[in-house]
């Protein structure tokens, strides 16, 4: 049983992370991680502090359950540009500075870092508007390369095509092409979700274009990440060509190191260390943008692009099944995440919301609980009792 | 030439308007954005919120952009207190009957407006409802309840459930944070309202300089009549109040002890995790529906344990719109 605890501001509530029932329950490991949340307020998405958040939270819980895997996740720079216009010098500010709190961490912590960037972001150039399609178009808040087209007729396609031939879309892949794609490079890709309500075809645009569809954000996005084929990675622990290889790396190096797994998100690699690697982000046409499948990938050393597949209709899963009530479109805690089955003691904290509890695997997380940039306070996560104390 | 859709009537020959969404056309009141509409997306009815209406259905929200109110703390703000003209790039194009189409496609029970307030959008609507109509499809809002009386009765007409916002219980409170002069309209036109359609109240409380209202504001709804939901939402510091303190919740609920001894159906939520979002039985305090808030990300029906909307510990009748419909029932029957 995990148990999650609510800090809605000098306010504290504890359920239960699946049943979302609540639980009155005190214990000391409990109580340590209540603490931690009420010496830290979260200072809201974009906030000039929020990744000096991450950091200061980060120490605390290492000074009281002293962990042996810490995974962070630095992301306001990539909140505050998506939304906002910036100057380049403002902007590379803003990326020297997210790199300066995990250098911070590391200094202080004296952790083993393994630094990895989710790549660069450009200008909005463009969004297509597909949204009165004869089918159905569905992009989400957080993709701005693939858009999921249900049913379209002739005269969709036709619309789809004229954007081709403007340059815009780079590609239309069918659904099966999409799943034959990964499965050349992993035969035993999973999809986890209801392939039923996958797309019929992924429209998959060039960069610097994004879409306008049911489920893209009230908030105009400024600038969305670039085409991230190749991502950079700062690691002393080895050489490291493929996103895939950084949970075998880490893994393989806990017996002798207490290591940092770092993700700073929007960043590119102007802005690492020289000596770091570019590793491979996704399969063939498709690269991972930030977001679950660039997290599973990583946590697993396994593409997952699948588990929550773009532009599939979620809307049409029985959504009275409230399981994970806090864990925003997320269903089930992921299987094979790094930490999951690892026997030291592991904790992970982020602006990056439900990621930190669910795509980790770790005993205890600290995340925002910031949905479409709203800050409503903070969410601890205890998946592990048992290793308080050790 | 004076438009008459809410009581700031401003003259539309004297350039641009307060919510920037009318112009006057040869003497008559015209939409600047006609069938311009800043969302259309599936959402849990309990998101909005509405607690007593078609429990557990699934609505489609939709939106347009401008507001006749500037609240200092609206979280909105992004597309309710901009110039219309500059967020038109990012409006989605539907006439009334291909907004509704799209419901259906959706597998939607019921179409909701609550972005920003209808009354600047009224023509628009009114197109959109007439086709919800001929196709069974309910429509709801959240309203500020600044109409004039004949544009209430537009509101009464297109949705058969509102929910209405009473922010405060003076004037100097609506003048202060709002932007308008006087409550009255808005007393005026919440009665109205209950005369007409099914409603339910929201008002935004704010530590040391609103909940000292509280009480008479629950006395209002009590003389209407009781059995109006009321919910009241912990301020979420946003927009021109950023930096204000985030309300004590337990204070808050403390301010709200008297008023549930005389309105049944009192909800204080906007916050993640409370413990007032479940519905009680008036008679007997059974639950008879639980919910679970997820503060302002949007709350969500848990059990509906009132079959018939009546208490199955003692029977007393549930106040109620309709009454608890599954997320894929419409389109289970309805759609492709
Ligand atoms: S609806 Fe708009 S234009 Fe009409 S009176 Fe109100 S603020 Fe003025």
């Amino acid at each position: 049983m995990s148990l999650a605890i609510i800090d809605a501001r000098q306010w504290q509530n504890r359920f239960d992370l699946e049943s979302g029932q609540q639980m009155e329950k005190s214990n000391p490991v409990a109580d340590m991680v209540s603490t931690v949340l009420s010496w830290n307020p979260y200072p809201g998405d974009v906030d000039e502090k929020a990744n000096e958040w991450v950091t200061r939270t980060a120490l605390d819980l290492v000074d009281q359950y002293e962990p042996n895997l810490v995974c962070l996740s630095y992301v306001q720079q990539f909140f505050a540009h998506r939304h906002f216009a910036h100057s380049k010098a403002d902007w590379e500010k803003m990326c020297v500075n997210a790199m300066a709190e995990a250098q911070k961490f590391i200094e202080i912590s004296g952790y083993t870092p393994v630094i990895v960037g989710t790549g660069g972001m450009i200008s909005l150039k463009g969004a297509m508007d597909l949204s009165g399609i004869d089918g159905l178009a569905i992009s989400s808040n957080w993709s701005a390369r693939y858009c999921g087209v249900h049913q379209p007729s002739k005269d969709d396609m036709a619309l789809i095509h004229k954007f081709m031939a403007e340059g815009k879309i780079e590609r239309i892949v069918t659904k099966e092409e999409w799943i034959d794609l990964f499965k050349s490079e992993q035969p035993d890709i999973q999809i986890h979700q209801d392939e039923a309500l996958m797309p019929d075809y992924l429209v998959v645009s060039n960069e610097g274009y994004t879409f306008k569809t049911m489920g893209t954000t009230l908030r105009k996005p400024v600038n969305i990440p670039e085409n991230n084929f190749k991502v950079p990675v700062y690691t002393g622990l080895g050489k490291l060509d493929d996103l895939r290889g950084i949970k075998p790396l880490v893994r393989s190096n806990l017996i002798h190191h207490k290591i940092a797994l770092i993700l700073v998100e929007g960043v590119g690699k102007e802005f690492f260390p020289k000596d770091h690697s570019m590793c491979r982000n996704g399969c063939g046409w498709f690269c991972n943008e930030p977001g679950d499948s660039f997290y599973l990938t990583l946590s697993t050393g396994k593409h997952e692009p699948f588990a929550y597949p773009a532009g599939y209709r979620s809307f049409d899963r029985d959504a009275e099944i409230t399981k994970f009530p806090f864990s925003g479109y997320m269903l089930s805690v992921p299987e094979n995440t790094l930490a999951l089955d690892y026997s030291g003691k592991s904790i992970a904290v982020g602006n990056r919301s439900m990621f930190m509890h669910m795509m980790f695997g770790v005993d205890i997380s600290v995340e925002c609980f910031a949905r479409n940039l709203f800050n409503q306070g903070c969410l601890g996560v205890v998946h592990r009792m048992d290793k308080y104390g050790m | 030439m004076k438009c008459n859709f809410c009581e700031h009537k401003c003259d539309l020959t004297k350039g641009k308007s307060f919510c920037g969404m009318y112009k006057d056309e040869g003497g008559k009141v015209a939409e600047l954005y006609p069938d311009k509409w800043c969302t259309y997306s599936p959402s849990r009815i309990e998101s909005v919120p509405f607690y007593h209406a078609y429990p557990g259905s699934r609505s489609m929200i939709i939106g347009t952009a401008g507001c006749n109110f500037r609240c200092k703390y609206c979280s909105n703000s992004f597309i309710a207190c901009q110039d219309p003209a500059d967020v038109q790039d990012v409006m989605f194009e539907f006439s009334g009957e291909k907004l509704v189409t799209m419901a259906k496609k959706l597998g939607c029970h019921n179409i909701i407006f609550n972005v920003n307030e209808p009354a600047v959008s009224l023509p628009s609507l009114m197109r959109v409802s007439e086709y919800a109509k001929k196709e069974g499809i309910p429509m709801g809002c959240l309203t500020n309840g600044y109409t004039t009386e004949e544009s209430t009765l537009m509101l009464a007409e297109i949705f058969s459930f509102v929910h209405v916002g009473l922010k405060g219980f003076s004037n100097a409170f609506y003048k202060k944070y709002v932007g308008v002069n006087s409550i009255d309209p808005i007393l005026r036109n919440i009665y109205t309202l209950s005369r007409h359609c099914h409603i339910e109240i929201a008002s935004p409380v704010i530590e040391n300089v609103n909940d000292h209202e509280l009480t008479e504001i629950a006395e209002f709804i009590c003389d209407i009549n009781p059995e109006i939901p009321w919910h009241v939402f912990r301020l979420l510091p946003e927009h021109d109040m950023k930096e204000s303190k985030y309300p004590d919740i337990e204070k808050m609920n403390k301010a709200l002890e008297s008023a549930r001894t005389y309105l049944p159906y009192i909800y204080f939520h906007n916050f993640v995790g409370s413990n007032w979002v479940n519905t009680l039985c008036p008679k007997c305090g059974a639950v008879v529906i639980k919910r679970f808030s997820l503060g302002c990300s949007g709350d969500r029906l848990d059990e509906f344990l009132a079959p018939g909307n009546v208490c199955s510990s003692c029977g007393t009748k549930i106040a109620m719109l309709g009454t608890k419909v599954g997320w894929c029932e419409k389109r289970e029957k309805e759609c492709v």
